[in-house]
């Protein structure tokens, strides 16, 4: 089986790989991400830009909701690379399928609140923004019944229970894609991630003083530690907890007052994952170095993001620079 | 003279060895050149300057089908079988033999062809990221080839060996 395994792998996935390979050169350096911290404007963060892989997208491009467009169309030109490197459709839905939850978490809200939902949609999923908007009976099952079940509820739904449920949804279905897939490592992946998920939601829910049983109802399944387990610490104190973190897990080695700066957890979670995903610069050939390709370039769009609308919105060079994710190098 | 061994004559043996071998390194090759080639494939698409740096790599795991083919025309060379129109007198014993001669090719360019293709992968790897390391690269499936050649050099000794045996 492993034999099998590793004569067929590097065939199946050699071209993408070998794409992989020279498209990781043209990732944006430290050097870059310095000039884009230190630009004075947007203007001068564009001409930055200008020779990388992102120049096209961002020409004349003005305002915040110019650059969400241009980066929108940049990760959606990363996602046809994955169907062009025919690579497995349980791998391509792991990375598109996320956008279908958030299209569906904004409509439910949108429509909670009332307000218009146009466009607040993203056409970087799996299902089209067309049918994402349109009648209920007509969206895939696997957010439909979702949609319904809320449909159902009426005047019970809350902000906060969408956000749970679609979360608790969407984790479910990337660690069933990545199963499907059959890669170790997009399943170790996607495990990392409800950990980190649930990490967060203990520590906030700790934060905020949260009855043990409504904490553990934000727990996910399918992470490499149990909501069980996790939830044996929750009558400790945040400083404890973190302590604790800081000694096994997926936080094991990161110091406990990074571990309580929850206004900083995004960026440490991340790092946390670019670090999972730089093992597969490690791999000559197989689904790792594409998976770890796709993720690091997610990442570098939403960093880009951060400075691009951060320069615009004038917020401070120190401040932007606190947000930056480490790179996969 | 023309006895026959574990139920097969002396000329079957030596066929089957000959076969054994331009198949073995045939399929190791095939196989290895997929693997490597499909990775070439990739980089071209993206930067075709990088041409000319990645097809020594794509080329080599080609050897191990040429080694193949090699042991399988000397051994039809050495105990005249190439061309000739009556069945030569080969004693089933002798045909075991140069059957066991072949085993190190067929073996041997099988497996190394195959991790060779893999071993080019990586190497690919290093091409497409720095140019300049393309001399480098070229080592690394190069030390998988000496145990083809080994292999090879083997084989080749047995089968004069054999020749000068029973051929005089």
């Amino acid at each position: 089986m492993f034999y099998r395994k590793s004569v067929t792998e590097p065939i199946r996935y050699g071209y993408a790989v070998g794409r992989v390979r020279v498209l990781e050169g043209r990732m944006l350096s430290g050097g870059t991400y310095e000039r884009l911290l230190d630009a004075p404007s947007f203007t001068e963060q564009r001409r930055v830009l200008s020779d990388s892989p992102y120049g096209r997208f961002l020409e004349d491009v003005e305002t915040v909701e110019d650059i969400e467009r241009g980066l929108d169309r940049a990760l959606d030109e990363l996602y046809g690379f994955l169907v062009t490197a025919n690579l497995p459709l349980p791998v391509i839905r792991f990375f598109r399928v996320r956008y279908d939850y958030a299209n569906l978490e904004a409509r439910l809200k949108a429509e909670l609140l009332g307000a218009p939902v146009d466009d607040l949609l993203v056409g970087l999923g799996t299902i089209p923004v067309e049918v994402m908007r349109g009648p209920a009976a007509q969206l895939p099952k696997f957010v439909r019944d979702i949609y319904m079940a809320f449909a159902d509820e009426g005047s019970e739904v809350s902000e906060e229970r969408i956000t749970t449920t679609v979360d608790r949804a969407l984790f479910a279905d990337l660690s069933e894609s990545a199963k499907d897939s059959k890669s170790r490592f997009l399943a170790g992946l996607a495990a990392l991630m409800v950990d980190l998920a649930n990490l967060k939601a203990l520590l906030r829910a700790r934060t905020k003083n949260w009855r043990a049983p409504d904490a553990a109802v934000l727990l996910l399944e399918g992470g490499n530690v149990s909501g069980a387990e996790l939830m044996k610490l929750y009558s400790s104190s945040v400083p404890e907890i973190a302590e604790a973190l800081a000694k096994r897990g997926p936080l094991k080695g990161v110091s406990a007052e990074r571990i309580v700066d929850l206004g900083n957890y995004d960026v440490l979670a991340d790092d946390l994952v670019v670090r999972y995903l730089k093992r597969a610069r490690m791999v000559a050939a197989g689904p790792e170095p594409v998976i770890g390709y796709v993720m690091a370039r997610q990442a570098e769009v939403m960093m880009l993001r951060m400075l691009l609308i951060g320069r615009l919105s004038g917020v401070p060079t120190e401040v932007l620079r606190r947000r930056l994710r480490e790179r996969y190098e | 003279m023309n006895e026959l061994f574990w139920g097969m004559s002396g000329m079957t043996w030596a066929l089957m060895g000959a076969a054994f071998a331009a198949i073995g390194g045939g399929i190791g090759s095939a196989i290895g050149i997929t693997t490597i080639s499909n990775t070439a494939s990739g980089i071209v698409t993206e930067d075709s300057e990088k041409f000319g740096r990645v097809l020594p790599l794509a080329a080599m795991p080609g050897t191990q089908g040429i080694y193949g083919l090699i042991t399988a025309i000397l051994v039809l060379q050495f105990f005249e079988i190439l061309l000739q129109t009556t069945a030569p007198n080969i004693p089933g014993e002798l045909g075991f033999k140069i059957f066991l001669s072949c085993l190190p090719v067929a073996v041997l360019c099988l497996v190394t062809a195959i991790y060779q293709g893999m071993t080019a992968v990586g190497a690919a790897g290093m091409v497409a990221r720095r140019s300049e390391d393309s001399g480098k690269a070229l080592i690394f499936p190069a030390l998988v080839e000496t145990y083809a050649v080994f292999a090879l050099i083997a084989t080749i000794l047995m089968l004069f060996s054999l020749r000068g045996i029973y051929m005089g």
